[in-house]
């Protein structure tokens, strides 16, 4: 009977029995096949091993879970969204942005978007084709996409969670549904993100009406390494003991950057060349009691320890600006949050002077963040140790002069001896090649050069014959150049093929690592025919943007833009 | 020279650096590292360039994982010490631009720049270059700059010896092309052999060579501390010739006798049309006959000393060709600068400027980098510098004086100084010299206010007395010829000498061992407390020290470590 649904061949039935049943099968009336089909997903669930399916829902929905990450956040909650899901019944399958193109997304049924916001409300790096391709005139429709949206960002920064709020819109605009708001996490993003997909889920798991008989049903399961590399993490720190401490800069040196050697002997934790450690700092005391002055609080001691180790007593935002207004009911600061701009809370708290609880204080304040310092150490060169390269952050704004709580923290509270709150940070995304004989060239300014110091250790160690080439720039050749003196060695024994340098103060004209490059464009182009891989790390405002630019000039915007997809141009900026 | 004993290894480095190149061009390249390869480094001073390292940082340095904080000292070849105002500004710009902010005027009449790191190098040389200024020959085992008597208000004297002093110095330049090759073309030739050192040779001097032209009645070039000296001899305002001198030499090893300062002899009187070919062949006679083996022993001084001077002069007057005359009566009042304004016989006006230890750089009080800009912004003629550190700015129009004069007052250097301060001298020494044992130009000017205290009381405020200080026993400002003069041992510790001669005939002779800044005060009071009140008529200061029996007089080089007070000898 033409019209009517037939059983295709494919369908895991003998030829024979296929015949059969499109033969009863043309003779059912619409009455009798829904009662068939209400029939056979009765029997299905009562004969159903236990327990999956008991929550299941008649058959497992298909969920994509599409992720944004420069640092590996939205990567592991994805993960952690996958598991979830995956108890919930879903047939869940994880995606990389960098992987994936609007349209495969939007041929999607449930749509679970996880992203960060990265430079300046810029998305990841590694989403930018997406998002650009999602941006665009001929973007495809989202009819019928079912989505929801976690944005992870930082306060700090003005356009916080810009990126996710972005695709929000726009998944809306392009006639996707919206299951559920969009959250906004800041840094200590683990609860919030973590209630916000499970009620998430379980809305779009209710919201599964009938299912639409076409839909295919993918049982893909993209299971990953994974991603916390020890039992040691943000919320569990380990104490690793301080085993060396060098101001690497010379006395004369306008900079102050420190090599820290941390042992992590005994935690059995274990990282990769391109991972970051992340610290857990304590606030300068000098500060805390001038913040528990203003609010006439220095008496309390419990307080001034939670305020050291727990609260972020620098970062002011504009939102913190209007929630002290509130609180302290000051119309014209409510009026004037932009206040909020390049100061930091103690600069509120003397500004309009206010006697607070305990708890009102705390309640302004965040958590205070960790910080992230690329290792630049390999466990093959230094079992059982991870060196770190700190820059100190000093600076005056607003008449007062100000200083990194971790960076100072390390240069001028931590001595050897002493035990840092750590934990690995991996970076998937920023490893040397797994071919030992293709060649790298690494751009690493400032400290941006200590991921590179654990590639060359790494290489050095495994006896890697691939060509390596850096590029390292400071202020001064006489008083920055760091690590010099392995640089020779590496050089000498071959490690290391080639060297190249840009001291920007050390002439009357400015010179920088892009200048660098483009001196030595010609071997650039002949090493990335070789097949090298491109690494870039450090400052992500100016020298990131530059050294694109610069790289775009000597490949070509397409060619570099086809090097990223490839995985050979690798950036690892802060 | 001994035949048997092997040359010193700089002997083979000279022979296969294809004429001063060696691998200098590719060391320029190397990033990882601000030095040199050791050959090169021999190499480099024949271009005028030294690798140094500041000792000040040295004890950090390996700490921080990084090397020695290398950086080149270049020292610039200006005969005579003549520069036009744009010179000089072209000189102030690469010391901003590449070295440390500083120029050193040196005791032969140049500049130094100092703090030159390796990728600042080539661009200083070439600017320098497109001033007309080069370093070529400034140092290495060649003939040195050619120093000569400041004395520009003798217009048509000084005029005479400059002009010898410029006509010398080119005909004894090195040949090879490889200056310009490494510094300016920036070309690496293979070539170079096809080139030749007419008067050197592929392996150049035994060791470095130098040459003064003095102008009676200033020694201010102190013509008796060079391989070869001449003194103008006139009648009436014209030059009739020149004394010869030979064998004189300062620099000397602590606890090594058979090294010593010594004065040059006046060998004959010769016309100035054969000056020029008597330099050429006392260097040929000294690159045949010079030690090759013993870098301590390589010096004329000593080759005189061990063929003996008849010998000498015999072998001289046989490549001459001709015998000099009998030398002619001369007569030195000093061996200092006169400070201030003079007036020329032609009318025009000149002002010599004190710089202390030859450093010009700006002080809060004394902008001397700043305030000489400014004059020679205003294009006045030429800027001299003289062989006591100071610098003479010669040839101002008496429209320009008052401009000038206001500059210098505005800029706080025009300041009087004492007879002791402006009668000092200072080697570089720390922290850029890699030979020094002690302190020189960062200690003395402190030094000598101590003992300004004491001439104060005693009167002797404005007393002309010469008191000259050296990191170590080389002699770069040319002690053993002071009054007073205080040569390093170790660190704070000097050797104390006295009895030298005001004009610079005479050599001093040791009076304490490794006395330091307490001690040395200690030593001197009594002394200069004698002088003010014993002193005779006129007496100056070094030969009253001898009369007085302090020291025993030094008559010649080979004796200058004998007669010593018995504490003393060892
Ligand atoms: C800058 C200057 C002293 C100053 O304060 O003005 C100087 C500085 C140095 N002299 Fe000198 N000499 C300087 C005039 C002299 C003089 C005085 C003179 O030439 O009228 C002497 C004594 C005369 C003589 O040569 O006997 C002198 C005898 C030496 C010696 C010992 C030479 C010898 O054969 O005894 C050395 C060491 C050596 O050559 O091995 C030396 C070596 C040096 C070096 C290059 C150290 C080195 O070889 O590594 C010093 C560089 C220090 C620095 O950081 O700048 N310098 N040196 C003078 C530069 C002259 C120029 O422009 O060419
Ligand atoms: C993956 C990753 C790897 C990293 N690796 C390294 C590393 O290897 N080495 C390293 O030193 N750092 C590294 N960083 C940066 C590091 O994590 C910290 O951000 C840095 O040390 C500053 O932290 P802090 O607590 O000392 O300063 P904070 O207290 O966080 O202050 C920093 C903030 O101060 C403000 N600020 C800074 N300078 C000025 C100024 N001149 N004027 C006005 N405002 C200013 C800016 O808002 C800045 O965000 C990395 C960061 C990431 C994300
Ligand atoms: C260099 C840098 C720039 C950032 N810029 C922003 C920003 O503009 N807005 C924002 O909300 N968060 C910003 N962040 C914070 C990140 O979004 C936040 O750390 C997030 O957790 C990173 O997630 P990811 O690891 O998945 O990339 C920035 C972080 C860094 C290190
Ligand atoms: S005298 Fe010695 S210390 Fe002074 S500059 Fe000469 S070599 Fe150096």
């Amino acid at each position: 009977m033409p019209g009517l649904p037939m059983l295709p061949e494919t369908a895991p039935f003998p030829a024979e029995q296929i015949t059969a049943l499109n033969r009863i099968m043309s003779a059912t009336n619409a009455e009798q096949r829904t009662w068939l089909s209400g029939f056979l997903s009765g029997y299905q669930a009562a004969n159903a091993p236990q327990p999956a399916a008991a929550a299941a829902p008649a058959r497992r929905a298909p969920l994509t879970i599409l992720f944004a990450t420069e640092s590996g956040n939205a990567e592991s909650l994805a993960d952690v969204a996958r598991k979830a899901a995956s108890k919930l019944g879903f047939a869940a399958r994880v995606l990389d942005m960098a992987d994936a193109t609007p349209a495969q997304v939007a041929a999607a049924q449930n749509l679970l978007v996880i992203a960060s916001t990265w430079g300046e409300g810029d998305p990841p790096q590694r989403a930018i084709d997406f998002h650009a391709a999602l941006m665009a005139e001929d973007a495809p429709r989202f009819d019928g996409v079912r989505y929801a949206v976690l944005a992870l960002g930082d306060r700090a920064y003005a356009k916080f969670c810009e990126t996710g709020r972005l695709f929000d819109e726009r998944f809306a605009a392009l006639g996707g549904t919206r299951v559920a708001d969009r959250i906004e996490c800041d840094l200590d993003y683990d609860v919030a993100a973590n209630a916000w997909l499970g009620g998430t889920l379980t809305q779009l798991q209710a919201g599964l009406g009938e299912p639409d008989a076409g839909a295919a049903v993918i049982h893909v399961d993209f299971a990953r390494a994974p991603l916390e590399a020890s039992a040691y993490n943000r919320t569990r720190p380990f104490e690793a003991e301080i085993t060396e401490r060098i101001k690497l800069s010379g006395s004369r040196s306008t900079s102050e950057t420190w090599h820290v050697e941390v042992s992590l002997a005994g935690s059995g934790i274990v990282y990769e060349p391109g991972d970051s450690l992340g610290f857990l700092p304590s606030n300068d005391p000098a500060l805390v009691d001038a913040v528990l002055m203003a609010t006439g609080l220095s008496g309390d001691a419990a307080l001034r320890a939670a305020l050291s180790e727990r609260f972020d007593i620098t970062t002011l935002t504009r939102k913190q600006v209007a929630d002290y207004a509130r609180l302290i009911g000051d119309a014209s600061l409510a009026e004037d949050v932009a206040f909020a701009d390049g100061r930091q809370v103690i600069d509120l708290l003397s500004a309009a002077p206010h006697g607070l609880s305990a708890e009102q204080l705390t309640s302004l304040l965040r958590p205070l963040p960790p910080r992230y310092y690329s290792v630049a150490s390999s466990l093959k060169t230094v079992p059982d140790e991870a060196h770190l390269l700190v820059a100190a952050v000093r600076y005056e704004t607003h008449g007062r002069a100000r200083s990194g709580v971790a960076s100072v923290d390390l240069a001028d509270r931590r001595n050897a001896g002493e035990r840092l709150k750590v934990f690995v940070k991996p970076n998937l995304h920023f490893r040397l090649p797994t071919d030992p004989q293709r060649p790298i060239i690494m751009i690493g300014p400032g400290t941006g050069v200590a991921p590179f110091r654990a590639f060359m250790q790494e290489r050095d160690a495994v006896g890697a014959r691939g060509k390596s080439w850096l590029v390292f720039g400071h202020r001064h050749y006489t008083h920055d150049f760091l690590y010099q003196l392995e640089w020779q060695d590496l050089l000498k024994r071959g490690v290391l093929s080639r060297l190249d340098v840009a001291f920007s103060r050390d002439q009357p004209e400015k010179r920088y690592v892009q200048h660098a490059l483009w001196d030595a464009r010609r071997d650039l182009h002949a090493w990335v025919q070789d097949g090298a891989v491109i690494y870039v790390c450090g400052d992500a405002n100016a020298m990131a943007k530059d050294v694109h630019a610069t790289l775009q000039r000597i490949v070509g915007d397409q060619a570099l833009d086809a090097l990223r997809r490839e995985g050979r141009y690798l950036r690892d900026v802060y | 020279m001994d035949r048997s004993l092997p040359p010193s290894p700089n002997e083979a480095i000279k022979a296969n650096s294809r004429y001063l190149r060696g691998t200098i061009a590719d060391g320029l390249t190397r990033v990882e590292t601000g030095a040199l390869s050791d050959d090169d480094q021999q190499l480099t001073k024949f271009h005028g360039i030294y690798l140094q390292d500041d000792r000040d940082l040295r004890a950090e340095r390996g700490r921080k994982k990084m090397e020695k904080a290398f950086s080149f000292m270049a020292r610039l070849r200006v005969p005579g010490g003549v520069l036009t105002p744009a010179q000089w500004l072209a000189a102030e710009t690469i010391a901003r631009e590449r070295g440390n902010g500083t120029l050193r005027l040196t005791t032969r009449q140049t500049i130094q720049f100092h703090g030159i790191i390796k990728s600042n190098l080539r661009l200083a040389i070439s600017g320098l270059n497109d001033a007309m200024l080069d370093t070529i020959a400034a140092c290495g085992d060649v003939n040195r700059n050619v120093i000569a008597t400041a004395n520009p208000w003798e217009s048509r004297g000084h005029a005479e010896v400059a002009a010898l002093a410029q006509a010398i110095g080119t005909h004894l330049l090195p040949k090879s092309r490889a200056w310009h090759e490494i510094w300016i073309d920036g070309e690496q030739h293979t070539g170079g052999e096809e080139e030749d050192e007419p008067i050197y040779g592929r392996t150049y001097m035994p060791r470095k060579f130098k040459i003064a032209v003095a102008l009676p009645p200033h020694n201010d070039v102190d013509v008796f501390a060079h391989d070869l000296g001449f003194i103008a001899i006139r009648e009436g305002d014209r030059v009739a010739g020149y004394n010869v001198v030979v064998g004189g030499g300062m620099g000397m090893t602590h606890g090594e006798p058979d090294t010593f300062p010594r004065t040059g002899d006046v060998i004959g009187f010769c016309r100035p049309d054969q000056v020029v070919d008597i330099a050429e062949k006392v260097v040929t006679i000294q690159r045949d006959s010079g030690n090759r083996s013993d870098r301590k022993h390589a010096r004329l001084k000593y080759t005189i000393e061990r063929i003996g001077l008849p010998a000498f002069c015999m072998e001289l007057e046989r490549r001459l060709g001709y015998s000099l005359s009998p030398a002619q009566d001369f007569a030195f009042t000093d061996n200092g600068d006169r400070l201030g304004w003079a007036h020329g016989d032609d009318g025009a006006l000149h002002y010599t400027l004190f710089v202390e230890n030859g450093r010009v750089r700006d002080l809060p009080d004394r902008q001397l980098l700043s305030g000489l800009h400014a004059i020679a912004e205003l294009g006045v003629g030429r800027f001299i510098i003289t062989a006591n550190q100071n610098l003479v700015i010669a040839d101002i129009t008496p429209q320009q004086k008052r401009a000038v004069g206001e500059l210098l007052r505005a800029h706080g250097i025009d300041a009087p100084v004492s007879g002791l301060r402006r009668n000092s001298i200072a080697c570089v020494a720390l922290p850029t010299c890699g030979l020094a044992l002690a302190e020189s130009e960062r200690y003395l000017p402190s030094l000598v206010a101590r003992l300004e205290d004491q001439l104060e009381q005693l009167g002797l405020a404005q007393d002309d007395i010469t008191i000259r200080m050296t990191g170590c026993p080389n002699g770069c400002a040319r002690p053993y010829l002071a009054e007073i003069a205080l040569v390093g041992r170790a660190p704070g510790l000097y050797h104390l000498y006295l009895g030298g001669a005001f004009n610079g005939t005479r050599l001093n002779k040791l009076y304490r061992k490794d006395v330091d800044g307490d001690a040395i005060i200690a030593a001197l009071s009594p002394l200069l407390r004698e002088y003010a009140g014993q002193r005779r008529d006129g007496e100056r200061f070094g030969d009253y020290a001898i009369r007085a029996g302090h020291v025993r007089p030094t008559t010649a080089g080979n004796t200058f470590h004998d007669d010593l007070a018995p504490e003393l000898r060892s």
